[in-house]
């Protein structure tokens, strides 16, 4: 049974291009499926166009879920770009 | 083959400086460890596309796992067809894929990056028909 996993975090910054791709190009090593939410909307991580389409801004709650052997490391791993990527002055 | 080489990619557009800006933005984006060589206009420096500085891009780009182009429009399309037809010593594999150029680019270099062979890259280029931007 794959393992699954989810973390939420609120955004520090906007989450602009740059940070969408970072995380697209992390997503994209994990075997796991990856996926982020933010409201009512969710995105692949994995896309970097559908992550940018999310348009989350600062102060919103942004959930990581990822569904897989290394569904664990794959949230650590976004949860860590978010935290990074849209810290104030990033 | 490498096992850490990506896929490169190559922008042929009708215009010099809409490929480089193009390359430029998806460098950025996808963090610089994808090869793209941007083969716009002529041999000349005018509009219009040339088979053999897409020849070029392509050698160029190819790090040993392959390479997919993105073309603008119209005769860029038939400009790569036309050389792709006749590929005499291009790398292989080298695939063109059907995408908005700058989306298409942009979705096919983070692919690149996260280590995707050119299928998958094609393939991402080829979804970014479908994102929505607001």
């Amino acid at each position: 049974m794959p393992a699954s996993c989810e973390q939420v975090i609120t955004l520090a910054g906007d989450l602009h291009a740059r940070p969408a791709g970072a995380l697209a190009v992390a997503a994209g090593q994990f075997s796991a499926r990856v996926s982020l939410s933010v409201g009512d909307r969710s995105a692949d991580a994995k896309s970097v166009l559908a992550v940018m389409g999310l348009g989350a801004t600062s102060g919103q709650h942004v959930t990581a879920t990822a569904e897989g052997p290394d569904a664990e490391a794959a949230v650590a791993a976004i949860i860590a770009i978010l935290a990074e990527a849209t810290r104030v002055g990033a | 083959m490498n096992p850490d080489a990506r896929v490169g990619i190559v922008l042929v557009s009708h215009s010099a400086a809409l490929a480089e800006g193009a390359a430029e933005l998806a460098a950025q984006i996808s963090g610089g460890t994808v090869a793209i060589v941007a083969a716009g206009g002529t041999e000349d420096g005018r509009l219009g596309t040339s088979a053999a500085k897409v020849e070029r891009a392509v050698k160029l780009a190819d790090a040993g796992a392959g390479v997919v182009i993105l073309p603008d429009l119209g005769s860029a399309v038939l400009t790569v067809r036309a050389l792709l037809g006749d590929p005499g010593d291009l790398p292989t594999p080298v695939e063109l894929a059907d995408a908005p150029f700058v989306e298409g680019v942009v979705a096919a270099t983070v692919a690149a990056a996260a280590g995707g062979n050119v299928a998958a890259v094609v393939r991402a280029a080829e979804e970014a028909r479908h994102a929505r931007k607001l």
